[in-house]
C-alpha cells in the first residue's frame, strides 16, 4: 500500500444562513437554516514514499481543506484517508508524530517567545533525543540561516524569517511526511529559492515525502515531478509535469519585432495570436515547421529588427484549465485555445 | 509518564519566563489588587464601626478573611484561561492546537501555573508578607492548619480553572459572550465569598450558595485560614470541594470533547 491513500474523499461545510432583521435574528436562535458548501468532491489519489507532489488549483479549489483532512484536524464527510496506515482524525496524536505541517498563512510557533524557545518547546513536546535535536538544528541552521533571528520573538520576525522558522519547526521531530500549504507565499525571489532548495534537500537526502500547495507554478516546476491539479473540489489532472510540457511543447511561439508596421502579415502554418505596435506573436507547430525555416521565410519578405522564441508556459496551460473549466483531455485536444 | 509530565512542565517554565518579559502587565495587576484590597478593607472597617463582632465574627477575623481572599484572588487573576481560549477560538488557532500530541486543557493549566508562580513569587508573596506584618491579622497557628489551607486553596484554584475554561469553550456555540460573561463573573465573585463571606448572606442566599460549586473557590480556604472552619468541620468542606472539582472537571472534559468535535467537523 502507498504511504498516503485517499479514496473518494468528500468534505462539505454547513454554513448557517443569516436571516434578515430582528425577527430573523430571533427565529435563527431557535431554528437555523443552513446551506451546504462542497469543498472537496470525490477526490482520490495515492502517494508513495519519497515522492514530492504539487497540489495545485485556483482559490477555493479545496487544497487547504484536503491538507487539513490529511493532518487530522478536519473530519471528512465521506471517503477514506490513510496516512502511513493511520486514519488521521481518529488517531490525531499518533499522526501528528509522523507528519510535519506548515501553513504559510499562519505560524504555529509561540507568538511571544523567542524563536529558539519555540524550538525547545517542540523538543519537549515531541520528546526529541538531545543528539538528534542538535544535529537537526545544525543542518537547518546551515541551509536556512536561523542563527540570524533565533533570539527574536516570533511576532517580530519578517515574513521570510517566520516561514524559515516554521518549516524548521515542522521538521524537528523527523517526520516521514511533510505537508506544506503555500510555503512560499509572500516571499521574495531569494527567499523563495532558499525555501525551495531546503525542501529539495529534505526530500532527497532524508527521503521525506512532500505534498505542497502553491500558486507559484515555478515552485512546481522546480520541485515536483508530479502534480495533482484540482478545481471545485475535483481532480482535473494527476500525473507527471513533463507530460504536459511534452504535449504542449508541440506548439511554440515566435515573437517578431518588425522594422515597420505591417498590416497584411501572413505566412503558411503560422497564426498571429497577438500584436502590439510592430511586434507580433506567431504560433506554429514545431513538428511541422522549424523556427529557423520560418525566420528565413519571414526575413525574405520583411525587415526584422528582433526575434525570440517562446515555449508555452505551464502557467498558460493552467490558466486555461482554470478559466475555461477544461479537463486536461479537452485542453490537449482543443489546441487552438492556447 | 514521567516524560509526559516533563513536557507539560516545560510549558510552565516557558510561561514563567514569558511573564518575566511582561513586567508592566504584572505591575498593573498588582496595583489593581492593592486598590480593591483598599476599597474592601475600608468598606468592612466602616461596617464594623462601633462593633467588636458581627454574627460572632470579630473584626480581626474579618480583616484576616479579606486579606487572604485578596491574596488568593491576586494569584487566580495571574492566569488567563478564559481570555486565551476566546482568543484562540476567534483567530481559529484552536484547530492548530489539535495538531500537537498533547492535551489542550491540560497544557493550558500548566501554562497558567507558570505565569501564576511568577506572579506569586515576585509580587503577591512579598506584598502580602509586608501587609500581614503591618496589620497583624489572625493567621493559621499550626502546620496542619497551614497544610489544610493550602490544600483547600489548591482545590479552589482547580475548581475555578475548570469552570472558567468550560465557560470559555462555550464561545464555540455563542457568537456574543458579553452578557453571559458578566453573569458568570458576577456569580463567581458573589457566590465564592470573594469579598463577602457566606455567613453574612441572608439565609435563602446562603442556602443557594451552599448548593453551588463557587464556595469552594475562596470561601472554604478563607474560612480554614482564619480558623472559622476547624477540627471536624474541615472534612466535609474539603469533601465538598473534591466532589465539585470532580464534577467541574468532568464537565470541562465533556465540553472540550464536544468542542473539539465541532472544530474537526466545521473547521474551526
Ligand atoms: N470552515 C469552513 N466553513 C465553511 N466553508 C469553508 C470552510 N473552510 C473552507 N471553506 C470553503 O471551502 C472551499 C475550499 O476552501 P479551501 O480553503 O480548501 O481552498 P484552497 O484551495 O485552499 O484555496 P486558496 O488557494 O485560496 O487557499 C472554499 O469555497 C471555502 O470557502
Ligand atoms: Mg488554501
Amino acid at each position: 500500500m502507498s504511504l498516503i491513500e485517499v479514496r473518494h474523499l468528500c468534505k462539505e461545510f454547513k454554513i448557517a444562513k443569516r436571516q434578515e432583521g430582528l425577527t430573523g435574528a430571533l427565529r435563527s436562535l431557535f431554528h437555523r437554516q443552513y446551506t451546504t458548501k462542497i469543498a472537496v468532491n470525490d477526490i482520490s489519489f495515492s502517494i508513495g514514499t519519497g515522492e514530492m507532489v504539487g497540489y495545485i488549483g485556483p482559490n477555493g479549489a479545496g487544497k487547504s481543506t484536503t491538507i487539513k483532512m490529511l493532518t487530522g484536524i478536519l473530519v471528512p464527510s465521506s471517503g477514506e484517508i490513510r496516512v502511513n496506515g493511520l486514519i488521521p482524525y481518529k488517531e490525531r496524536r499518533r499522526n501528528a508524530r509522523q507528519i510535519g505541517v506548515v501553513f504559510g498563512q499562519r505560524t504555529q510557533l509561540w507568538w511571544d517567545l523567542p524563536t529558539i524557545e519555540s524550538f525547545e518547546l517542540l523538543k519537549q513536546i515531541f520528546q526529541i533525543p538531545p543528539d538528534r535535536y542538535r544535529q537537526n538544528m545544525a543542518l537547518f541552521n546551515e541551509i536556512l540561516d536561523l542563527d540570524e533571528f533565533l533570539q527574536t520573538p516570533v511576532r517580530q520576525l519578517s515574513l521570510g524569517q517566520r516561514m524559515r522558522a516554521d518549516i524548521a519547526a515542522a521538521l524537528l521531530h523527523d517526520p516521514k511526511i511533510l505537508f506544506l500549504d503555500e510555503p512560499t507565499i509572500g516571499l521574495d525571489v531569494v527567499a523563495k529559492e532558499r525555501m525551495r532548495s531546503f525542501i529539495r534537500e529534505i526530500n532527497k537526502n532524508r527521503g521525506v515525502t512532500v505534498i505542497l500547495t502553491t500558486h507559484d507554478m515555478s515552485d512546481i516546476e522546480k520541485l515536483c515531478q508530479r502534480m495533482i491539479l484540482i478545481d471545485k473540489g475535483q481532480v482535473m489532472y494527476d500525473g507527471e509535469l513533463t507530460k504536459i510540457k511534452e504535449t504542449f511543447g508541440k506548439t511554440r511561439i515566435l515573437i517578431v519585432d518588425f522594422e515597420e508596421n505591417i498590416d497584411d502579415f501572413s505566412l503558411d502554418g503560422v497564426e498571429v495570436i497577438k500584436q502590439e505596435g510592430n511586434r507580433r506573436w506567431l504560433k506554429f507547430n514545431r513538428e511541422v515547421h522549424t523556427a529557423s525555416q520560418l525566420i528565413s521565410q519571414i526575413s525574405e519578405k520583411y525587415e526584422i529588427k528582433d526575434i525570440s522564441i517562446q515555449d508555452p508556459e505551464i502557467e498558460v496551460l493552467i490558466r486555461n484549465i482554470y478559466e475555461h473549466n477544461y479537463t486536461l483531455d479537452q485542453v490537449f485536444t482543443d489546441k487552438t485555445r492556447i | 509518564m514521567m516524560k509526559t509530565f516533563k513536557m507539560y512542565l516545560e510549558f510552565t517554565r516557558k510561561s514563567f519566563q514569558r511573564s518575566a518579559a511582561y513586567r508592566v502587565d504584572s505591575w498593573s495587576r498588582i496595583i489593581g489588587n492593592i486598590m480593591s484590597l483598599g476599597i474592601w478593607g475600608c468598606i468592612w472597617f466602616a461596617l464594623y464601626h462601633g462593633h467588636d463582632s458581627v454574627e460572632n465574627i470579630s473584626f480581626q477575623s474579618m480583616l484576616s478573611y479579606i486579606l487572604i481572599s485578596m491574596a488568593l484572588q491576586g494569584i487566580h487573576n495571574a492566569g488567563t484561561p478564559l481570555w486565551e481560549i476566546q482568543y484562540r477560538v476567534r483567530t481559529g488557532d484552536i484547530a492548530f492546537e489539535m495538531l500537537r500530541p498533547y492535551d489542550y486543557p491540560l497544557r493550558m493549566l500548566f501554562t497558567d501555573l507558570g505565569s501564576i508562580s511568577f506572579h506569586f513569587v515576585t509580587a503577591i508573596l512579598p506584598l502580602y508578607i509586608v501587609i500581614f506584618a503591618l496589620f497583624q491579622p489572625d493567621i493559621p497557628l499550626s502546620a496542619s492548619q497551614w497544610g489544610l489551607f493550602i490544600l483547600s486553596a489548591a482545590l479552589g484554584y482547580l475548581i475555578r480553572y475548570s469552570l472558567e475554561l468550560t465557560f470559555g469553550l462555550f464561545t464555540f456555540w455563542l457568537i456574543e459572550t458579553g452578557g453571559v460573561e458578566d453573569v458568570f463573573y458576577f456569580s463567581i465573585s458573589l457566590f465564592s465569598g470573594s469579598v463577602v463571606p457566606l455567613w453574612f448572606f441572608p439565609d435563602w442566599l446562603e442556602r443557594l450558595a451552599s448548593l453551588l460549586p463557587f464556595q469552594g473557590i475562596y470561601f472554604i480556604p478563607n474560612a480554614i485560614f482564619i480558623g472559622e472552619l476547624s477540627g471536624q468541620e474541615i472534612w466535609p468542606a474539603l469533601l465538598n470541594q473534591v466532589i465539585w472539582l470532580i464534577i467541574c472537571y468532568g464537565l470541562l472534559r465533556f465540553v472540550w470533547n464536544k468542542a473539539s468535535m465541532k472544530i474537526v467537523v466545521q473547521g474551526g
